[in-house]
């Protein structure tokens, strides 16, 4: 069994298994070269692990970006009290669907990470926060945790190294806002999943006050290959400020949707028009929304220069986000997909920060009037304002995830607005 | 000054003034040493800061965004806009937002005049609002104990959640749904009721959504006078404002005093009022029956006084304060001594507040009993205040009762007294026989102190006109104590208050003015038998 | 491992209509995806991923006696303290009883010793919870963006359509419940739908009869 897609210009170092249902087993896992480099990491001690993971320059592929080791190092150097790992793997923003396939075809890669880096930051205990939609996902999961913990990978001497290493498999209830790390935390210790204001941060006081790292999951499926081959091996992909490769979940109007392993920096366009076999037949480029749904929406022009790199897409005027890339032609009713967006995150708003809790559902108000054809052209005006006053002023970035596709939208697609308010007619059908 | 700062305090620029202030004080509680007050709902200093509402968001000068002032710490140097264009307009930003799903009811609200969210929008917010869309309608929702939810004038700050959680340790309240839909809830219909702190919700809720069902509609908040005083109900002494209109208590809120009950009161106290606003009370003197001025009827009862045979023998209740008490305790002892006793009704059981261990709804259920032991007044009588009043009933000497209502007793009491003087606010049946009734105040209509199970001496203030020709009771003995010696008529509760104090050694040294609206210790406690 | 068999799906992610990729209907949909759950829970690590897959959910059923009970000390001891555990608890309760009602609430408060209020703050937090009861099957269609461009919309219409019911509405044989979704993470596979725990993806209007079907008969 083939996986959907695969494209000879991918440089698979985490995807190279998926499909393979034998992937999932330890036995079909250690056939593949797996658990090999837990003992390494044994070896090097958790300083030259931190440090590799540091000299790979590998950054958080949760959405934020923010460089893992330096992340790693956070934590105390003593540890006086008990530490935590957290993975996260509550995928949830919209457009991105890579945790859930490394999860169900690789969840021995992820083990295997997730020990590497909970012996790193001395965590005893490591927690993987899956989303609650994800039954069957976790169900792959929680076998390879139930085998790597028979054939003594985890547990009280984990391979023989002295050291403990238990990992739980949490399941989550349904929030967008446990995939923020705060969130995570407070839903994991079995409260409401609202954020917490930073300071302190999790390394000074996470999970149940303890020092702790919430790390996403492909940024710990990465961590194998760093440790095995050294950070300098890593950086041979991507680009000096965002090295290495990343999944990329394409979604949206192009024929061969999917996800595809590639080196940072790869450009846009060459994404959308040859991995991905371009756009449906008889279609053109609409608008590209290159890092899940809480990023400004890059228009055809944009996309045209676009690399995808963390810097690469700062500067044609959006982010990497998580590198879900969501593919829009010209069928795209952008007045109602905009409305889509928001409306989903009135929806997953935690209702703490005033901004957030009253400002989403409003934005959502005035959209889908102006989608019904009610609206005026000042409502575009107090929309740029409403969405301007959400914008980092709240405990998390949700708020500010709103604004993005917003804003973005009206000064990039005014016409297709005004038209919906002049004439009420839709630009696209979808 | 000259000092250096020493390394426990920082010192901060707010709006262009200085401030200096311990180390870990946030930016909130720094700029309201310089009278400076940031607008705020979650924020409250009794509870945890969530720094949700993001309305006391701060410029702090080099920082790329503006930090929640009840949250961050001051750090030296500081620089602190509180109302630079950035903060200002983050405000106003909020302040619409708030009014997007507010029902704007204020003519109808209990809240409006006090309301936190009227004062914002009104010194800072938008001319006019500009949503256009149709409100969110959540209704009414009986919370069960004194308690009405009017769920479209929250602004969701949580501090009922948190209170409940955090102070009453009695997690009825909770936030349910998410996002703009989250509203304040109970676990289905299983409310406040029987929670016993419950009602400090309706205080620290900022605006009209949590009001209090025994107060709805009774008065408007700018029609109330505020007196400060001390809550009766109990030994605790909690601080409290008597609201009043039509000179009637219309409701107790309590008042901030951090050494005694923070912010806090009971419902017990706080609904305990009505009894204030009796109307069968007595309101002139009565002479044998008669009803006289106060000089006649004060130079009469003098030369019975110094006519009287038989002993003395005095009753008063813990609702008196120190001066009466130290007033009457005096008049005995010039009258050659006898025996002073005080009843005073005790409950069963303490009912504590968890999150907050100075205050708890004490065992006693009057405000001055440690008042009357200090004066060496013996207890009697039962928990009910019942009883305990057999030696004095049949008594043929001087019989002086001070306050206590003889509730249970007829009319028989005092029947044999040679002299029996009734000092009392409520007209009364065992006084059928006294020789002299006279009319006295209540506490919330005098001056006078308290002294609390701490043992700390509080003040109260009038709020109310006294009915008629009622007096103070220390007025009255301190005239008649006048007579007797050669001490000086108060004509002052601070008068009183010293004359008591002078012959109290546990009072001595604390004048009015040491005591102010925040009290202030007993130098020496007393020590007291009994628990 | 030798029973590996429990792993209890095989649908390796669809994606699409191009002709390039040619599984069947059959294989997409995972036809042996109810497999064998460790009543109990399996090991300590994973025991909260487990659904129960009973054939009927029973309100009245009891939550922590027997295997139940076994598998929430599981739970339980994988959590530094009773709170944390609260949510794969009320996950338990749910997928015994099918929602959370009041008093099934009030039940997880006195096992873990919390105040009932807090519990139905939590459970209200996280839409997977129910708080009413639902049809046998929750049909759930994400109509997010990437499945929205992609036709999620025509989906639901013709999910509500086929099972004659309104948005969020049980059907008339207490059959079907369909509801919108929010983004289920299988972006690649439009439209993607959730049907109690199993995911059908690359969904078009014209499956949907077929999904109903098979559902009603075979009940999976």
């Amino acid at each position: 069994m083939a996986y959907p897609y695969t494209h000879q210009k991918e440089v698979r170092l985490l995807s190279k298994h998926f499909g393979e249902p034998e992937a999932r087993t330890l036995e079909g896992w250690k056939a593949r070269g797996g658990y090999q480099a837990l003992p390494r990491a044994f070896e090097m001690g958790r300083e030259k692990v931190i440090e590799e993971v540091k000299a790979s320059g590998l950054r958080g592929r949760g959405g934020a970006g923010f460089p893992a080791g330096v992340k790693w190092s956070f934590m105390p150097k003593e540890r006086t009290r008990p530490h935590y790992l957290l993975c996260n793997a509550d995928e949830s923003e919209p457009g991105t669907f890579k945790d859930r396939e490394l999860l169900r075809w690789t969840p021995h890669l992820v083990v295997e990470g997730m020990a590497i880096a909970a012996y790193a930051i001395q965590a005893e205990h490591a927690y993987i926060y899956c989303r609650g939609e994800f039954f069957e996902t976790t169900q792959v999961l929680a076998r390879a945790v139930e085998e790597a913990y028979g054939a003594g990978i985890l547990g009280e001497d984990a391979m023989g190294s002295g050291h403990r290493i238990d990992l739980t498999v949490h399941v989550g209830a349904g929030a967008y806002i446990c995939g923020e790390e705060t969130g995570l935390m407070n839903s994991l210790e079995g409260r409401r999943g609202q954020p917490r204001v930073k300071p302190p941060f999790p390394a000074q006081a996470g999970y149940m006050g303890m020092p702790s790292t919430v790390n996403n999951v492909e940024t710990l499926a990465s961590v194998p290959f760093i440790t095995t081959h050294g950070g300098e091996a890593y950086r041979a992909y991507g680009t000096q400020q965002s090295p290495g490769t990343k999944l990329f979940c394409v979604s949206g109007h192009v024929r061969r949707p999917g996800n595809y392993e590639l080196p940072l920096g790869f450009p846009l366009m060459e994404l959308i028009d040859d991995v991905c076999g371009g756009m449906r037949e008889g279609r053109s480029l609409k608008g590209v929304i290159p890092g899940g749904s809480s990023v400004p929406i890059l228009n055809a022009e944009e996309c045209r220069e676009c690399l995808l790199s963390y810097e690469g897409v700062v500067a044609a005027g959006s982010q990497l986000g998580s590198a879900a890339v969501i593919v829009m032609d010209d069928s795209t009713d952008m007045v109602k997909q905009v409305r889509r967006m928001v409306g989903f995150y009135a929806h997953e708003s935690c209702g703490q920060c005033t901004p957030c809790r009253e400002g989403s559902a409003w934005v959502e108000r005035i959209l889908r009037r102006i989608e019904d054809g009610r609206g005026t052209e000042d409502d575009l005006d107090t929309l740029m304002e409403v969405t301007t006053q959400m914008e980092g002023t709240t405990i998390c970035v949700l708020s500010d995830s709103v604004a993005a596709p917003v804003k973005s939208s009206i000064l990039k697609f005014r016409e297709e607005y005004l038209a919906r308010i002049r004439t009420g007619e839709k630009v696209g059908a979808a | 000054m000259t000092d250096q700062p020493s390394p426990q305090t920082v010192t901060l620029t707010i709006d262009g003034r200085e401030v200096t202030v311990p180390k870990g004080t946030t930016i909130l509680r720094a700029a309201e040493r310089v009278g400076i007050k940031i607008p705020h709902y979650c924020y409250h200093p009794g509870l945890s800061s969530p720094a949700m509402c993001r309305l006391c968001l701060v410029e702090v000068e080099g920082w790329p965004k503006l930090a929640p002032s009840c949250k961050t710490t001051v750090a030296d140097g500081q620089v602190v806009l509180t109302d630079s264009e950035k903060a200002l307009s983050q405000r106003r930003g909020v302040l619409e937002f708030y009014l997007v799903n507010h029902p704007l009811d204020c003519p109808i609200c209990d809240q409006s005049g006090e309301c936190k969210l009227q004062d914002f929008v009104f010194a800072e917010g938008r001319e006019h609002g500009r949503g256009r869309e149709p409100k969110r309608v959540l209704g009414r929702d009986d919370f069960g104990g004194d308690v009405l939810f009017n769920g479209d004038r929250c602004v969701m700050c949580t501090r009922c959640v948190r209170f409940m959680r955090e102070v009453a340790g009695d997690e009825r309240l909770t936030v349910v749904e998410r996002g703009n839909r989250s509203v304040i809830d109970t676990f289905f219909d299983r409310g406040l009721e029987g929670s016993p702190f419950a009602g400090n919700i309706v205080d620290i809720c900022p605006v009209g959504a949590l009001v209090s069902k025994d107060f709805l509609h009774k008065a408007r908040a700018w029609d109330l006078d505020h007196t400060p005083s001390v809550c009766p109900s109990c030994s605790q002494g909690c601080n409290i404002s008597l609201h009043t209109r039509d000179n009637l208590i219309q409701r107790l809120k309590p008042r901030e005093n951090l050494e005694v009950n923070g912010w806090w009161m009971c419902d017990f106290g706080r609904h305990n009022y009505e009894w204030i606003n009796r109307s069968d009370r007595l309101e002139v003197p009565l002479v044998r029956g008669k009803a006289t001025g106060w000089p006649e009827a004060l130079k009469a009862l003098l030369e019975a006084l110094q006519a009287g045979k038989g002993g003395v023998k005095a009753a008063t209740w813990a609702h008196a304060s120190n001066e009466e008490l130290g007033l009457l305790k005096a008049l005995v002892a010039a009258l050659g001594g006898g025996e002073t006793v005080f009843r005073s009704p005790r409950a069963q059981e303490e009912v504590l507040l968890p999150g907050y261990p100075l205050l708890a709804r004490r065992r006693d259920l009057a405000p001055n009993v440690r008042g009357a032991e200090v004066q060496g007044f013996t207890r009697v009588g039962d928990d009910e205040a019942r009883g305990g009043l057999e030696a004095l009933a049949d008594h043929d000497g001087v019989l002086v009762v001070v306050g206590d209502p003889l509730a249970e007793l007829d009319e028989s009491f005092g029947s044999r007294a040679s002299l029996f003087v009734y000092l009392g606010s409520y007209r009364c049946q065992a006084a059928s026989h006294a020789h002299f009734v006279l009319p006295i105040t209540t506490f919330a209509e005098g001056e006078g102190t308290f002294t609390n199970v701490q043992g700390r001496v509080q003040r109260f203030w009038p709020g109310l006109l006294a009915p008629g020709a009622a007096r103070p009771a220390w007025m009255i003995l301190g005239a008649l104590l006048a007579e007797l010696t050669d001490a000086e008529a108060p004509t002052r509760a601070d008068q009183a208050f010293a004359l008591v104090a002078e012959r109290t050694p546990e009072l001595g040294g604390i004048t009015y003015r040491d005591i102010g609206t925040r009290g202030a210790l007993a130098n020496e406690p007393a020590r007291l038998s009994g628990d | 491992m030798s029973d590996s068999s429990r792993i209890p799906f095989a649908n390796p992610g669809w994606a699409g209509n191009t002709g390039e990729f040619d599984l069947t209907e059959a294989q997409v949909r995972g036809d042996d995806y109810v497999g064998e759950r460790p009543m109990e829970g399996g090991h300590p690590s994973g025991a909260s991923s487990y659904p129960y897959m009973l054939a009927e959910r029973d309100p009245q059923a009891p939550l922590f006696e027997g295997p139940y009970l076994v598998r929430w000390e599981k739970l339980r001891s994988r959590y530094p303290d009773a709170r944390s555990a609260l949510l794969p608890t009320l996950g338990m309760a749910q997928e015994l009883r099918g929602h959370l009602s009041p008093e099934t609430m009030d039940e997880v408060a006195r096992l873990l010793d919390l105040s009932p209020a807090y519990v139905r703050g939590v459970s209200t937090f996280y839409t997977m919870y129910n708080k009413r009861p639902m049809g046998r099957f929750l049909i759930q269609v994400c109509t997010n963006i990437s499945c929205s461009i992609c036709g999620g919309d025509d989906v639901l219409t013709a999910f509500l359509n086929n099972t004659n019911t309104e948005l969020g509405e049980t059907s008339e044989d207490g059959n079907f419940t369909v509801i919108e979704a929010e983004c289920l993470a299988a972006c690649g596979f439009p439209t993607c739908v959730q049907i109690n725990s199993r995911y059908y993806e690359n969904v078009t209007p014209k499956d949907v009869p077929g999904i109903l079907e098979r559902l009603k008969t075979q009940g999976k």
